[in-house]
């Protein structure tokens, strides 16, 4: 039956394990993207750590995971928590309201320029017309954060309504009547019954998006480019501009790995936290 | 929680007498009426308003543009524009076609990974599982620099063939998850009886577990829909010359060019958004992304 994992496991090797032993012997090398270059240890590492751009991508990266993550969630729990009861037309909001998760986000980050991008775009004119002055979405460090992550929470919430969804659906219903019966309220039987329900789920969510936000690219790279100022470059954003643009192979390969890292030990934390739900 | 547990019988009763429904107040159930229009304007005021990117985009491409000789509302101009000024008769080939392969390629190496998953119970296995969990949250950055070098060298570089073995990459630990998700909700009974009639363990795999599988191989092969066709970094660092782009960075390249004329960029993005809509409006009832949850705590 393992012969049954054989080609997962020579794709494994082949896409994700040696790229990875490459990648980590080119962050303890200098050279360009084709050039090979001389041992330098950990002098890639000690480059990029003390960078001001590093300590700058690292803080927006974690506003925006922390951002995207509990604010797709929220959402997410919401709309959940909203269409598990009956609901008019509920099968047909059930799918349509996944769109924006589906449509590339090529497409939705124009959609989003045009709405937000200029003084004459119609949120922008909306804003003034409210008289919040003129505000400058993209072109406002502060309010370019807002938007991105905005943008983010805008493509994620439903991924987040569907894993929720799922969960809510598992749950025993007669807890709810036992619950009732016993003169529950309704926020108790949320806290007490259906939060801890689904908690795994929750958790499971949690991480999974916490990956899909550190590891974002397009998102940002497409509504902002990194900017306004750096505003908003990630961590990914930055080491492919390291790479990529200002062909430092070494050091952007060696940010790439310290976020990484950061990644994996943060997972790893929540998956024991989840196999600790999933057991008591 | 566990006080409440404790006690079925009651619960049993409530849900189970049908007569308990015309006992109920009358004010209940005109409240539970009024709750669910509640939820409904709710749900509609925030589906409105979530939807807007989609509906301007929509609008934008059928608008006549300032200097456009058509007279009337909507018009189809922006389109033919686009499909004989550029190239997005190839990206859109290229897309289907990288994309398609894909998720063929992605379901017939995750199907059997996902059921070995689903049925082992060794320490290997779960090893496995829990690796499959750690490349899924290595940055795709990370494997792009590499495989740039070695592509350049192979001729993968501006090559189809490469980005799809980039994809691949990328979809196997979500698409074997899946997988494997599924493959616990079939009895083992099935395949047990197929063994004891003399199949062989990749016959009954195929003719008895994997034919009673389509939710599930139609949800992984979403999946990986979803991932190649929206992909943009990895298009992005490994193709260079129009011929050989994906729609994302060939219309990402087309929206710059073109960045205030927004009836011909809208168009291209109707174009690029169709596909994935159609597949998930068709497909979706199969489409649960729940299940990921079980197979990466379950074991």
């Amino acid at each position: 039956m393992l012969l049954f994992l054989a080609p997962s496991v020579i794709l494994l090797v082949l896409i994700n394990a040696y790229p990875l032993a490459v990648a980590a012997s080119q962050s303890v090398h200098k050279g360009s993207l084709i050039i090979g270059g001389s041992f330098v240890g950990l002098e890639n590492y000690t480059d990029a750590l003390t960078r001001p751009a590093f300590w700058n991508a690292a803080r927006f990266t974690l506003v925006f995971t922390l951002a995207g993550v509990f604010g797709s969630w929220l959402v997410g729990l919401c709309l959940a928590l909203l269409l598990r009861a009956r609901v008019p037309a509920g099968g047909f909001f059930k799918v349509i309201l996944i769109l924006p998760w589906v449509v590339p986000i090529v497409v939705s980050s124009t959609a989003w320029n045009w709405l937000v991008a200029t003084p004459d775009s119609p949120a922008s004119r909306l804003a003034q017309s409210l008289g919040f002055g003129e505000p400058l979405f993209l072109a406002d460090p502060k309010l370019a954060v807002i938007t991105v992550c905005a943008f983010k929470i805008w493509h994620s919430f439903p991924f987040m309504f569907l894993m929720t969804s799922a969960a809510l659906s598992s749950v025993d219903r007669n807890l709810y009547e036992a619950a009732d019966i016993d003169g529950a309220t309704r926020w108790q039987t949320f806290t007490r019954i259906t939060l801890p329900m689904i908690s795994r789920s929750t958790y499971i969510s949690w991480i999974l998006m916490t990956i899909f936000c550190v590891n974002d690219f397009p998102t940002i790279f497409l509504m902002t480019g990194g900017g306004p100022v750096n505003a908003t470059t990630s961590l990914v954003v930055l080491a492919y501009r390291t790479v990529f643009q200002d062909f430092q192979t070494g050091p952007g390969v060696a940010i790439a790995f310290l976020m990484t890292i950061t990644l994996v030990v943060t997972s790893t934390i929540l998956y024991r936290q989840v196999r600790k739900a999933v057991t008591a | 929680m566990t006080t409440v547990g404790h006690r079925p019988p009651i619960a049993t009763l409530a849900s189970d007498a049908p007569s308990n429904r015309w006992m109920r107040p009358a004010s209940r159930r005109t409240r539970d009426t009024r709750g669910q229009w509640g939820r409904f304007a709710a749900i509609l005021i925030f589906t409105v308003l979530a939807l807007i990117p989609i509906y301007v985009t929509l609008l934008l491409s059928v608008q006549p543009g300032t200097f456009s000789t058509s007279s009337s509302v909507l018009t189809l101009e922006h389109f033919a524009d686009i499909f004989t000024n550029t190239d997005i008769v190839t990206w859109l080939g290229n897309s289907l076609g990288v994309t398609l392969t894909t998720v063929l390629i992605s379901v017939i190496v995750a199907a059997p990974a996902g059921y070995v998953l689903s049925r082992a119970r060794s320490r290997a296995v779960s090893a496995y599982s829990l690796l499959l969990f750690v490349i899924q949250s290595l940055p795709i950055i990370t494997a792009v620099v590499p495989l740039f070098v070695l592509f350049a060298k192979l001729g993968l570089v501006d090559n189809l063939i490469g980005i799809i073995i980039v994809y691949l990459g990328s979809t196997m630990s979500v698409a074997t998850w899946i997988m494997a998700a599924y493959f616990d909700s079939i009895p083992r009974a099935l395949e047990e009886s197929a063994w004891m009639d003399g199949c062989s363990v990749f016959g009954s795999f195929v003719r008895i577990v994997l034919r009673n599988s389509l939710p599930g191989v139609l949800s992984t092969a979403i999946f990986a829909f979803l991932l190649a066709w929206n992909d943009y970094l990895v298009a992005l660092v490994f193709l260079k010359s129009s011929n050989v782009f994906t729609l994302p960075v060939g219309v990402q390249g087309f929206f710059l060019q073109n960045a205030t004329d927004w009836g011909p960029v809208m168009a291209a993005s109707v174009v690029m958004l169709l596909p994935p809509t159609i597949v998930f409006a068709v497909l979706n009832r199969y489409f649960s992304v729940g299940g990921i949850g079980g197979s990466l705590a379950g074991h």
